[in-house]
């Protein structure tokens, strides 16, 4: 295209100003960053500026303080526990209910797909009475019920999209070949669903390290046990905000997430589009 | 639908086995079914259906939530929502968030997804800037908006004082600019993820409508209005609806912005929230959730029925 051509010489002033833009965007994030590495009475007298004398003074309280170590691997295993849980529950379910010849199917799909119109705050209440009855009030078990059962929809929607490009055949020359239906699923389907299955990990993955509220509500007195609310509990009991110790928490917090986005963007954003648009 | 039975059964013939894989008894069959979905329904009913129906029976008691069996009310739940102050005080600001949040991740983050779609340089590194915010804790978000907006110390302020506009310095929490701060925010956080739904629709968008619209000599507006907007007919569907529940849903945020959100920044979430944990007052908390839910459903489901009329389909 010869007006291609031309434009390509041109000065790139459309990105340059969205460069310029983005910065901006962003740069909320990088003062965090920035006033990490300053004294509290520094912050509060030079927000802006850099930090005249840099100091980790205030990562070391995020760790001696806040004790944010051993939250953070529990928010770590929580999350994998979740995921497995998902991505062997939700797989399944959505095979079954498209795949083989299960006459309440389609009578299934769409009581799971209504799940996600339904919004959190009218079951959350009865769903702690529940987990009272059950005696598993204010556990790690409650919340990953509620992480399992409310992230189900979702992930058997994303599942059911996906398993109409899969083709047939496979499964009838696995059943020709004696495979029953569990080996058919297992070793053929579920590895072919494996972009689904990475879509569900990175969804999941991010939404329970950073979750705070559902932790915050259904872990009850015994919270301060999952990496953010370890910080929110820490945050809420003092007048005075400590910025020092509240900007370095939130720089440990987001660094897993931001190395993992930093290795893997292109992956990541076709993962978390996938779900939504098929 | 056809039926188990029914169905010829390929490969009979060469099928030596008694047991035809394609036709396991009927009993066998069903437990099987059960065995593939029977965890999913007894996680998504035991944990997700039946707290909803529970909520929908608790709407008509007076339960306090805590102990005491709940008394029934009929009605009386639903009539009092007609004369709570605060329920319209919420039901207002609700409003005014979901409206601003609806118009702008429907149609500011498709202007957004436009300009970024065909970048000639640094296009991983821009879009990477405005996405970044999306994987965020909102807590993160919400504890850095804090500190931009505080009155003494906050950035916003002292850039203001710092070019000589003092008299711009606001109390950007406070009840005069909430509601604008609170919408600030959420765009902050959440912008990313909307405008990557229209990206990946953009590209989805074959090379020949734009190589026709430029042999008819179409500059950036009209590929905008005759290519562009109409195939991305799809994701607004999406992103109008999602945005919708997102407003109404409205919760979270408020939490991390004020802890304790004063009266003027209530969200109907927030209601709900404080009325059934905070406020021992289960049953009218649940009949709010109630209205709110019949609300979001009427308006998605009228919402679907008129975009999805105008998606286009090649």
């Amino acid at each position: 295209m010869s007006l291609g051509h031309r434009k390509r010489r041109a000065f790139p002033l459309k990105e340059i100003l969205l460069l310029a833009a983005g910065i901006l965007f962003l740069s909320p994030v990088f003062l965090a960053v920035l006033n990490s590495f300053k004294t509290l009475a520094e912050i509060n007298a030079a927000p802006l500026a850099l930090p005249s004398r840099p100091t980790l003074a205030s990562y070391g309280g995020i760790f001696t303080r806040v004790h944010i170590l051993k939250p953070m691997l529990n928010s770590l295993l929580m999350a994998l526990a979740v995921i497995v849980c998902l991505i062997t529950i939700a797989p399944m379910a959505a095979y079954s209910m498209s795949r083989r010849k299960m006459r309440t199917g389609p009578c299934l799909r769409v009581l799971f797909l209504s799940g996600l119109m339904i919004p959190f705050q009218v079951l959350m209440v009865p769903l702690m009475q529940e987990f009272r009855f059950l005696g598993i009030q204010f556990s790690y078990l409650s919340l990953l019920l509620v992480y399992v059962s409310t992230g189900l929809p979702f992930a058997i929607f994303v599942y059911t999209g996906f398993l109409t490009t899969v083709p047939k055949e496979l499964e009838e020359a696995a059943a020709i070949d004696g495979c029953g239906q569990f080996g058919t699923f297992w070793r053929i389907i579920f590895p072919l669903l494996a972009p689904c299955t990475v879509t569900v990990i990175i969804f999941w993955g991010i939404w329970i390290w950073n979750d705070f509220l559902m932790a915050f509500i259904f872990m009850g007195p015994s919270r301060g046990q999952l990496a953010f609310v370890q910080l929110w509990t820490f945050l809420s009991d003092k007048y005075v905000k400590n910025w020092d110790t509240i900007f370095a928490g939130v720089v440990v917090l987001s660094l897993p997430l931001t190395v993992l986005y930093l290795t893997m963007q292109r992956r990541l954003v076709k993962g978390l589009t996938a779900g939504a648009i098929k | 639908m056809t039926t188990y039975s029914s169905r010829p059964a390929p490969g009979r013939a060469e099928n030596p086995f008694h047991e035809n894989p394609f036709h396991p008894p009927a009993w066998k069959n069903a437990a099987t079914s059960a065995l593939f979905c029977g965890p999913a329904i007894l996680l998504y009913g035991g944990f997700v259906l039946l707290p909803t129906l529970l909520g929908f029976g608790y709407s008509f008691t007076n339960w306090s939530g805590w102990g005491q069996k709940p008394g029934f009310v009929g009605l009386g739940n639903f009539r009092e929502l007609f004369t709570d102050a605060l329920f319209y005080r919420a039901f207002r600001f609700t409003l005014f968030e979901t409206a601003l949040i609806l118009l702008f991740f429907t149609f500011g983050t498709m202007v957004l997804a436009v300009l970024l779609d065909r970048l000639k340089a640094m296009k991983g590194l821009i879009r990477a800037l405005f996405f970044y915010p999306y994987i965020l804790s909102i807590l993160v978000g919400g504890l850095i908006f804090q500190w931009l907006g505080n009155y003494r110390e906050g950035a916003i302020n002292t850039v203001l004082r710092g070019i000589g506009l003092e008299s711009w310095a606001q109390e950007w929490m406070g009840p005069q600019w909430a509601g604008w701060f609170l919408f600030a925010f959420v765009v902050w956080s959440a912008m990313g993820f909307f405008t990557m739904l229209y990206l990946a629709n953009l590209q989805m968008i074959p090379d020949e409508l734009y190589e026709a619209a430029a042999l008819d000599g179409a500059g950036p507006v009209s590929v905008f209005r005759h290519v562009q907007f109409p195939m991305l007919m799809p994701t607004i569907t999406t992103n109008s609806v999602m945005a919708l529940i997102f407003g109404i849903n409205l919760f979270g945020q408020v939490v991390v912005l004020w802890e304790q959100p004063r009266n003027d920044t209530y969200t109907i979430g927030y209601y709900i929230y404080d009325l059934g944990v905070r406020g021992n007052r289960q049953g009218y908390a649940t009949a709010v959730s109630l209205v709110m839910f019949l609300i979001l459903a009427v308006v998605a489901v009228v919402q679907v029925r008129t975009l999805r009329r105008r998606e286009v389909h090649l």
